[in-house]
C-alpha cells in the first residue's frame, strides 16, 4: 500500500495517472495534518479576535509590504554583485585584495546584523553625511548577504577539480575564459538552491531594518499592533505576506535547476 | 472491618491532599509581567535579577496580598497579550492607563502621574508640540508608547520616525536627524542630562498621563485588593521611599526646576 506513495516505485514504472493521484493525495494528507495541528492550537486559544480593527489599516500594511519588496529586490541584485566580487577577490593572486575579501567576509559573518545596521547608520553613514536611511539600509543588507553569497560562490568555484583548471591553463585559456567556459557552466546549477535560500533570508532579514525606522512590512505590522492591540491579527498577515514573497523564489529556483540540468 | 478502616484511611488521605491543594492555591505565585528595560523602574541588577521601583512595588504588593511574587520579563508589546491569555496575572511596567488599553484589560487606580514632553535638538526653534507639526519636521517616537500613539493621531504634517529602542530615538535627535523625541518626563530628563551639548528639553507635559497596574478583565476582587493596597501604600509613604531609593538626584533637580515630581 505504501508502495503507491513511494517515489522509488514511481520512478521504476511508467508515471501513470495513479502517480498523479498519489501525489495529490500525499499533498492533501500533509496539508490536513499541518492544518489540523494549527486548527487545534488556535481552537485552544482564549482570544477575542478583532479583524475589523486591522481592516482599517490594510493600506498601511500594503505600503509596508511594497517597501519590503522594493528593498529586497534591490538588495537581491546588489548582494549578488557584492558576493561575486568578494568571491573573486578571495581567489585573487594579489594579496591585499585577497585579504580585504577575507576580512570582509569574516567581519560580516561574525557579527549580528542588528549591530551592523546600527553602526552603519548611526556611525559610518553619519560620518559621511548620508542621511537617507533607506539607502543605508539597502547597502547594509547587501553587504550582510553578500558575505554569505560570496562563500556560496567560492565553495562552488572550488568544487571544480584542480586538474580541470590546469588543463584549461595548458591549452592557453585566460583567467576570464576559465571562469566563463570551465567553471561557470559546471557550478551554475549547484549554486541555485543555496542562493535561493539566501535570497529568502534577505527578504526576511530586511525586517531588521525597522530598528532604524525604515518603514517596511514588519515595522508597519508592529505599528498596527500598537494602534489596535490586536497582536495576532497584525502578525498573521505578516507571515502570509512574507510567504507570498519567499515561495516564488523557491519555485523559481526549482525551475532554474531543471533548466540547467543538462548544461553539463 | 479492616477493609473499612483502610477505606476511611484512603478517604482521609484524599481529603488531606485536597485541603493541602486548596491551601497551596492560595499561595499560588502572583505572576507580574514587565519589560526590564526602563531603569530605574524596571531593570536588572548587576547579578541579573529584576530590580527597580516596579519590582519593589510588586513585592510589596505581594506581601500585602500574602502571595509570593514571580517577575516575568517580556517585551512591552507582549504584555497585554500575555495578560489576556493568562500567562501573567498583573502588568506593572510603567504602563499608561489609556482608553484603548482599557478596552482590552482593566486598570487599577493610577499610582503615578507624569506626562509626555519633548527632547529637542539643541538648535530647534520649537517651543511647543504645535511647532513640530509642520511639513519638513521629523519627530522620533518609541514604537508602541503613548508618545507614538499621540504622534500618530495628532501630528499629521510632520514626518514620523518609529523606532524600536529609546536609545536609537535619542541618537536621532542627538545627530540632528530628528527635530524632537516625544517621551515621558523622566526619560526626557535623563537623556537631556546625558546629552546636554546636543539637546535641550521641554519638561512641561503637553499631555498628562497616569500609570496604573494592568489586571485581566473581570477580576473585580483582585482589583479592589490592589486599589486598597495603592491607597494605603501612598498614605504610609511607600512611594516616597521608592523615589528616594531610586531617583534621589532627579527628585531634587525637578524641585529646583520647579516641576512637580511624578512619583
Amino acid at each position: 500500500m505504501t508502495g503507491i506513495f513511494s517515489l522509488l516505485t514511481q520512478r521504476r514504472g511508467e508515471p501513470g495517472p495513479l502517480a498523479a493521484l498519489a501525489r495529490l493525495i500525499s499533498w492533501l494528507l500533509v496539508f490536513l495534518a499541518v492544518g489540523g495541528v494549527f486548527t487545534f492550537a488556535f481552537g485552544q486559544l482564549q482570544y477575542g479576535w478583532n479583524w475589523g480593527a486591522i481592516a482599517d489599516y490594510r493600506q498601511k500594511l500594503f505600503n509596508g509590504w511594497l517597501t519590503t519588496i522594493a528593498i529586497s529586490c534591490v538588495a537581491l541584485f546588489t548582494s549578488l554583485v557584492v558576493g561575486l566580487a568578494a568571491a573573486l577577490a578571495r581567489r585573487c593572486p594579489f594579496l591585499p585584495v585577497r585579504y580585504t575579501g577575507t576580512l570582509y567576509v569574516e567581519l560580516i559573518r561574525g557579527t549580528p546584523l542588528l549591530v551592523q545596521i546600527l553602526i552603519f547608520f548611526y556611525v559610518v553613514a553619519d560620518a559621511f553625511g548620508i542621511d537617507n536611511r533607506y539607502l543605508v539600509g539597502v547597502i547594509t543588507l547587501s553587504l550582510f548577504a553578500g558575505a554569505y553569497i560570496s562563500e556560496i560562490i567560492r565553495a562552488g568555484i572550488e568544487s571544480v577539480g584542480e586538474s580541470q583548471l590546469e588543463s584549461a591553463r595548458s591549452i592557453g585559456l585566460t583567467r576570464g575564459q576559465i571562469y566563463r567556459f570551465v567553471i561557470f557552466p559546471q557550478v551554475a546549477r549547484q549554486l541555485i538552491p543555496p542562493l535561493a535560500g539566501q535570497f529568502a533570508s534577505i527578504i526576511k532579514d530586511s525586517s531588521l531594518l525597522s530598528i532604524i525606522a525604515v518603514s517596511e512590512f514588519t515595522l508597519n505590522a508592529q505599528e498596527v499592533n500598537a494602534y489596535t492591540y490586536s497582536t495576532l491579527e497584525s502578525y498573521i498577515p505578516l507571515a502570509v505576506g512574507y510567504l507570498l514573497l519567499t515561495l516564488p523564489i523557491s519555485l523559481a529556483s526549482r525551475v532554474l535547476e531543471r533548466k540547467y540540468r543538462y548544461a553539463h | 472491618m479492616k477493609r473499612l478502616m483502610t477505606r476511611i484511611g484512603v478517604i482521609g488521605l484524599f481529603v488531606c491532599c485536597l485541603t493541602a491543594a486548596i491551601a497551596a492555591a492560595g499561595q499560588e505565585p502572583l505572576r507580574v509581567g514587565m519589560e526590564l528595560a526602563y531603569p530605574p523602574f524596571e531593570m536588572t541588577d548587576k547579578s541579573g535579577s529584576p530590580s527597580g521601583i516596579s519590582v519593589d512595588l510588586a513585592h510589596d504588593l505581594g506581601k500585602a496580598l500574602g502571595r509570593p511574587v514571580k517577575i516575568e520579563n517580556m517585551a512591552f508589546d507582549g504584555l497585554i497579550p500575555a495578560l489576556k491569555t493568562g500567562k501573567i496575572d498583573l502588568i506593572i511596567s510603567s504602563m499608561t492607563a489609556t482608553e484603548e488599553r482599557a478596552r482590552s484589560i482593566d486598570f487599577s487606580e493610577p499610582y503615578l502621574q507624569t506626562g509626555l514632553c519633548l527632547l529637542l535638538k539643541k538648535d530647534s526653534p520649537a517651543a511647543t508640540i504645535g511647532d513640530l507639526d509642520r511639513p519638513g519636521r521629523t519627530v522620533a517616537v518609541k514604537k508602541g508608547t503613548t508618545g507614538h500613539l499621540y504622534a500618530a493621531k495628532n501630528l499629521k504634517k510632520a514626518r514620523l520616525l518609529v523606532l524600536d529602542k529609546e536609545s536609537a530615538a535619542v541618537l536621532e535627535v542627538v545627530q540632528g536627524k530628528a527635530d524632537a523625541f516625544i517621551y515621558d518626563q523622566m526619560s526626557v530628563y535623563q537623556n537631556w542630562q546625558r546629552n546636554r551639548a546636543t539637546t535641550r528639553a521641554i519638561l512641561a507635559p503637553f499631555q498628562k498621563e497616569s500609570w496604573a497596574i494592568g489586571i485581566r478583565k473581570g477580576n473585580e476582587q483582585l482589583r479592589r485588593q490592589i486599589n486598597d493596597f495603592i491607597r494605603s501604600y501612598r498614605s504610609s509613604g511607600g512611594f516616597d521611599r521608592l523615589g528616594d531609593r531610586y531617583m534621589k538626584e532627579m527628585k531634587q533637580e525637578f524641585k529646583r526646576l520647579g516641576y512637580p515630581f511624578f512619583l
